[in-house]
């Protein structure tokens, strides 16, 4: 000691006492970091720790995966199944035969008084691989209903629309690693700091090696727009706009890569006739940003050796948000920028297993990026699942956010979620809540009982969290991931797995066809429907890839890796083997500020709360850093209303009111405010939502509100907080 | 010893680089020599008796952060939170910030601020119990919780808000440097995480790869000087001529007009209009409020029962009123050891209460407790003595006498030694409120008149019902009275000319003074003044007999006031130099609102609920 204590006790330091690592995959996004989860001499998880020698994440967590071991033991949890006949009544508690009993005989009663696709089943973007597969083949090959999406619809769709409409078929074609070899990394909508850190740290690392351009397009200062070396404050709702114009300047000024669009792409001449009429003037008059940035931004994009694109909910969640995607890969098919090293349309991925769905949960056609509209695919499935091809819609059904208002409208009576809580994730929820109050029976399968959609619940089946099961998640990079049990479900919740094959039973059809007990058996029936296609597993297994610490597909039988980047040949999957160049004319069809309604309406990702907060709305050392709701505004806007920084506000849309605590700094223009989505009773009150054509995503990101200060503080603070039970 | 993975990744090793011998202030970076007693010694981690052989072992270390880089990713502060299994309303480390520009040309600067295990650790001076040590393995200074007793002091003084008063478990606790891991040459946990290159750890003056800057401030972050930080930094970056913190602090940073020096703090706010929060006067500190007032009153009035009669006040000798003078000996006595108790109930382990007198070498909280401890004790004595001669009527009468008078003459002594300790423990640095002489005066000042006025209420009461006059006791009084009131007077006359021209957090605190409180601040002043005028008028007015003593009564009652909101505020206006909090996290702002609303009844809103 230099000062102090000459006799001094034993440092204390704590010690959690693990004596057991076990080996997952992050549950929360898609980043895919590879999780270490520590076990006491209990049993119990105590500690969790990024895996050092694992590719994505090389040791590093970001905090909800610092303290994603005390996700199994949360307060909410869901201990048995409950039922009841109104939504209005109290639950009951019951036994899992009771519970399926009931809904297998709800989901045949209405099928057989309304059709079998007046049954819809709605599933999400958390649950394990084999999961969404074998859901998927519940839906499609026992209760045949073609009214069966996920909720990611709400994030990805767009990014699946786009890519299919360029490439012929979805899966983000880069990866990671392009940070280490691109000369210019243009973001769209990404605030990735915030929404995926970890892949912002690997951003990081390449550009302590190397310095390469960051452009960061978005109407909010977020610390990646600080950080750029360009930032484009962009209107919201116009990207499609600028990213014409980046192409026009491209083909005006001859700096495009004449061999590649030659070589791989088709549709060239619809599509220069149309960016044509987009000149950087034209442009800078509708998106905000100047004609000259807009011409320094495209030369320095197509100038870089390879470029890169990166791009999130700001790009997804809009009216074009399909096209949006489209853009991005025009940009990049143009400039050359596809499967070559520091060259791609990467969108980064929201949920932990968005792309697992993607892959294999039927949502959108058949397992394995196989389609419905194909006869070919139609029977491949058919036989393999020992059912009658003809069983088979022969084109997919409704999506999402088109099953809501068919409920609204009566063609759909019953509904199945999973894993998802549209009373905060859907925009205009008071319309929401009057059609799930119209439901004749909603089946709410979630790890929380208190998910605020359980609210008009007439059955609920609490399932197992994350690593209470054993699975694969796939990440941004297609990188298939392994989760290791690690502690047995809670109380007497099932994993989803159990469910869906326990309610495959109860169906005369399900008790003909196969359904695998455990995960890895069904991984099985991946791999074996995946060979030789785009989406090939075949060359994979469990303990294959825990040891390389996830895999990136395709891995062919025989292959030692997997691949970490397509379209490496230039061959693209639509039929004639290019990649179309798609001409996206701009409709502006947004709600836009008003007289009456003033400013935009943005919302977003902060980085300590994931989705819904079911999960981080109760992890203390998580939630504290944004407990309430909040809005950041614009401090000389605020001064001309009277409100003030700490103080509530009150917003007013054409769709509803939210009461918000008001975060006054110039990050937002005076004519827009920012809220995180995160909130019940919050943001999606007032949110329009108008869907994209192609993918049928959300606008979230563009409304018009009108904001006043609470009169009475009192009383907002009061009405604030009793809208959150966490 | 900490169990290193075999595929800990690189950048969680502290790298191995050319050390310079002296750090900036001209300390040693080798702590001690390999021979020193000192040196190979274990740590004894959780009774671990393994002895590191890390080539740096005592060498300083510290902390190095490249504010151009943080993203407020909080991946530091939770890698910390859970190695530590703190609860959510503790934090050894904690990110805020500190914004300016105008949209879009925005810019928002994060600081990610743990303890800098300071070459002059001012927690460890300031600890009475001994629960800090500086130890010559890093130079890290470490806070045994089992020692601590809660007091607060040390996050009183420290400037960075490292130490944790841990309301719940009533001691504190501090970032511990990972020392584990740093016997196994990893980092601490929180720069091993830090996901933006931002955060890192070394040998201190070592610039990190990649990194050119070894700053020692930026905007937001205290005076070094106050205790020599072992933190360096790097901002590379053009930030604006302003930048505000996100919390309720009214405080703003401002560069100069050539940008060549760095960021002044200056007040934030103007036009708020003043008003009167007479119940936000009420704080964790409101048993501190009782104690220091009664503790200066009792010393007060033992001074003047003491020295009175020295001075011909013949009223107040023994003989003039045998009952009534040990009587109100015995009355002090009590209210001092009911102020005593209130002060030990207010440490969050009252039981330890015995450590107070652990560090009389460097802390003035430990010379407080001490001298008044020695006061308190005299006062017994004397009391006892005056109260109950009959005990001691068996000793020669003038042995009695000469002890009386030598314990008497201690007293007076003791009395305002412990009361300068008392002004001293303010005397901080990184409490620039505080940091004022008006302390001493107010103190002093207090003494005086609400010491004078005890004894003219009791022994008036007395002469009253005697149908005695008290004239020539008022006006002997009140010359003392309105002494004491004058010179706090003069001391919050230059207390407030000092604050605004000082700057920083003490015209932020005087802001508070005119605005948040600014009704009560001027009551308290119009009190004050009237609490004066009344004391002359009735020492001139000659005033007797039952109306002047309800004249004395009626201004009794509101020096009393006067003084209580006067120390209420004293607590509750201070603004420490800590680091800028969020929106939300280490805002004091936010704080308060959850426990008014309720929010804080959920333990994940990490804000506790109040017990004062």
């Amino acid at each position: 000691m230099l000062f102090g204590r000459d006799k001094k006790n034993p440092i204390k330091i704590a010690d959690k006492g693990v004596i057991e690592w076990k080996y997952t995959t992050c549950g929360y996004c898609s980043t895919g970091c590879s999780i270490e989860v520590g076990l006491n001499d209990k049993g119990e998880a105590v500690a969790s720790r990024g895996v050092g020698g694992a590719d994505v994440n090389r040791g590093k967590l970001c905090l909800k995966g610092i303290f994603e071991h005390e996700l199994f033991r949360l307060p909410g949890r869901g201990k048995t199944p409950l039922m009841r006949d109104k939504h209005y009544d109290p639950f009951r508690k019951t036994g899992w035969d009771e519970a399926l009993d009931k809904v297998a005989s709800e989901i045949k009663r209405i099928q057989a008084q309304h059709g079998r696709d007046s049954f819809a089943i709605v599933s999400t973007g958390q649950i394990m691989t084999e999961e969404f597969y074998t859901l998927g083949k519940l839906a499609r090959g026992v209760i045949g209903t073609n009214n069966y999406d996920g909720n990611t619809t709400l994030c990805m769709a767009s990014a699946v629309s786009g890519y299919k409409r360029s490439f012929g078929s979805d899966g983000p074609p880069g990866c990671y690693d392009d940070f280490e070899h691109t000369e210019c990394l243009l973001a769209i909508g990404s605030n990735l700091p915030e929404q995926h850190p970890i892949i912002f740290w690997r951003l990081r690392l390449a550009l302590e090696k190397r310095k390469f351009p960051i452009i960061v397009i978005d109407p909010r200062v977020t610390m990646f727009a600080q950080m750029a070396d360009i930032h484009l404050p962009i209107t919201p709702g116009t990207d499609l706009v600028l990213l014409n114009s980046l192409a026009h300047v491209i083909l005006e000024e001859g700096l495009e890569d004449r061999a590649y669009i030659e070589a791989h792409t088709s549709n060239y001449d619809e599509f220069s006739k149309l960016v044509k009429q987009y000149d950087p003037l034209t442009a800078s008059r509708i998106c905000g940003i100047d004609e000259d940035t807009i011409r320094n931004v495209a030369r320095t994009y197509a100038k870089a050796g390879a470029a890169m694109t990166i791009w999130t909910m700001g790009i997804n969640q809009s009216t074009h948000g399909s096209d949006g995607v489209v853009g991005i890969n025009n940009l990049n098919l143009i400039t050359g920028n596809i499967g070559k090293p520091g060259g791609t349309s990467l969108s980064i991925t929201g949920q932990s297993n968005a792309m697992g769905t993607r892959e294999w949960s039927s949502c959108s056609g058949l397992p394995g990026y196989r389609a419905l509209e194909s006869e070919q695919d139609r029977s491949d499935i058919a036989q393999f699942w020992g059912i009658d091809p003809e069983f088979f819609p022969k084109k997919r059904g409704l999506f999402q956010t088109d099953i809501f208002p068919a409920i609204e409208a009566g063609r759909i009576k019953g509904l199945w979620l999973i894993a998802t809580n549209p009373m905060t994730s859907m925009t205009n929820t008071s319309r929401i809540r009057k059609i799930l109050e119209k439901l004749d029976f909603l089946v709410v399968q979630d790890a929380y009982e208190d998910v605020e959609t359980n609210e008009y619940s007439h059955v609920y089946l609490p399932a197992a969290v994350w690593a209470e099961k054993e699975g694969c998640f796939t990440n941004t990079e297609r990188r298939v991931n392994l989760t290791r049990n690690v502690i047995k479900p809670n109380a007497d919740s099932k994993s989803d797995l159990w469910i869906f094959s326990q309610m495959a039973k109860r169906f005369e059809q399900g008790q003909k066809m196969h359904f695998p007990e455990t995960a890895e058996a069904v991984f099985e029936e991946l791999r074996t429907l995946s060979k030789g296609r785009m989406l090939d597993y075949s060359g994979m297994s469990y303990d294959k890839i825990e040891q390389q610490r996830g895999i990136q597909w395709p891995c062919t039988d025989g292959n030692e890796t997997g691949t970490p980047r397509l379209y490496s040949d230039g061959k693209f999957q639509h039929a004639d083997g290019k990649a179309k160049l798609i001409p996206l004319p701009f409709v502006d069809n947004n709600e836009r500020p008003d007289k009456e309604y003033p400013f935009w309406l943005n919302s977003g990702r902060v980085v300590e709360h994931f989705h819904t907060r079911t999960r981080t709305g109760k992890v203390g050392n998580i939630n504290k850093f944004s407990p309430t709701p909040y809005m950041e505004m614009n401090p000389d806007a605020a001064r001309e209303l009277g409100i003030e920084h700490g103080n509530y506000a009150r917003l007013t849309s054409r769709r509803g009111d939210a009461v918000v605590m008001v975060q006054l700094t110039q990050r937002v223009p005076p004519d827009m405010v920012f809220i995180p989505f995160h909130y019940h009773e919050c943001v999606n009150r007032l949110a329009l939502g108008l869907l994209d054509p192609h993918s049928r995503q959300p606008a979230f990101k563009q409304c018009a509100v009108h904001i006043a200060p609470a009169t009475d503080q009192q009383s907002a603070a009061i009405r604030n907080k009793a809208a959150r039970a966490y | 010893m900490f169990k290193v993975r075999q595929d800990e990744p690189d950048y969680a090793f502290i790298p191995e680089v050319e050390v310079p011998d002296v750090n900036r202030y001209g300390k040693k970076i080798q702590l001690v020599d390999q021979h020193d007693d000192l040196a190979g010694k274990s740590l004894n981690i959780n009774g671990d008796p393994s002895i590191s052989d890390s080539p740096n072992r005592y060498k300083q270390h510290g902390f190095y952060f490249n504010a151009d880089n943080c993203i407020s990713c909080h991946a530091c502060e939770s890698a910390c939170s859970e190695k530590n299994d703190l609860p959510p309303h503790l934090a050894f480390r904690s990110v805020g910030y500190v914004e300016g520009g105008t949209y879009p040309n925005y810019a928002r600067l994060n600081i990610s601020m743990a303890c800098n295990h300071c070459d002059d650790p001012v927690c460890l001076k300031g600890c009475p119990t001994r629960a800090y040590t500086k130890f010559a393995e890093y130079g890290a200074v470490l806070q045994d919780p089992d020692i601590c007793f809660g007091c607060g002091y040390c996050t009183w003084v420290c400037p960075y808000n490292a130490p944790q008063l841990d309301t719940t478990k009533g001691h504190v606790q501090k970032c511990n440097m990972c020392v584990d891991r740093l016997e196994v040459g990893l980092k601490p946990a929180c720069a091993s995480a830090c996901l933006a290159g931002a955060l890192d750890f070394g040998v201190i003056e070592t610039t990190p790869e990649n990194r050119d800057q070894l700053k020692t401030q930026i905007p937001g972050f205290p005076d070094p000087e106050i205790s020599h930080p072992n933190i360096r930094f790097q901002q590379t970056k053009s930030l604006p001529r302003e930048m505000t913190r996100p919390d309720n602090i009214p405080v703003r940073y401002e560069r100069d007009e050539q940008g060549q020096n760095g960021f002044n703090t200056k007040v934030r706010g103007n036009g708020g209009k003043p008003e009167w929060n007479l119940g936000k006067l009420r704080s964790r500190e409101d048993p501190l409020v009782i104690f220091t007032l009664i503790t200066q009153t009792v010393v007060g009035a033992f001074l003047i029962l003491y020295l009175g009669p020295k001075f011909g006040l013949g009223e107040l000798t023994v003989g003039a009123h045998p009952v009534l003078y040990p009587s109100l000996l015995l009355a002090l006595l009590g209210i001092q050891t009911f102020a005593l108790a209130l002060s030990t109930m207010h440490l969050g382990k009252p039981h330890r209460f015995y450590r107070a007198f652990n560090n009389l070498r460097y802390s003035p909280v430990s010379r407080e407790i001490a001298g008044i401890a020695v006061f308190y004790n005299l006062l017994g004595v004397y009391t006892l003595l005056s109260a109950l001669p009959v005990l001691f009527g068996w000793q020669p009468s003038s042995l009695i006498n000469g002890l009386l008078s030598i314990v008497g003459w201690c007293a007076v002594i003791a009395g305002p030694v412990a009361l300068y300790f008392m002004y001293r423990i303010y005397r901080i640095k990184a409490r620039p409120f505080w940091n004022h002489w008006q302390v001493l005066t107010a103190f002093y000042g207090n003494m005086l008149a609400l010491g004078g006025m005890i004894v003219l209420l009791v022994y008036g009461a007395v002469l009253v019902s005697q149908t005695h006059s008290i004239t020539h006791l008022g006006s002997s009084l009140s010359a003392l009275i309105a002494t004491g009131l004058l010179i706090e007077m003069i001391g919050l006359f230059f207390h407030a000319r000092d604050l605004e021209h000082q700057g920083g957090e003490a015209a932020a605190s005087h802001y508070r003074q005119r605005t948040t409180y600014g009704k009560t601040y001027i009551a308290r002043n119009i009190g004050l003044a009237l609490t004066l005028a009344a004391t002359l008028l009735l020492a001139v007015s000659g005033l007797d007999g039952i109306a002047g003593y309800t004249g004395w009564v009626l201004a009794g009652m509101l020096m009393t006031a006067v003084a209580v909101v006067g120390r209420s505020l004293f607590y509750v206006l201070v603004i420490p130099t800590t680091m800028p909090g969020a929106f939300f996290w280490h805002n004091p702002g936010f704080q308060e609102h959850a426990r008014e609303t309720g929010l804080a009844e959920m333990a994940q809103v990490g804000v506790v609920t109040d017990k004062h």
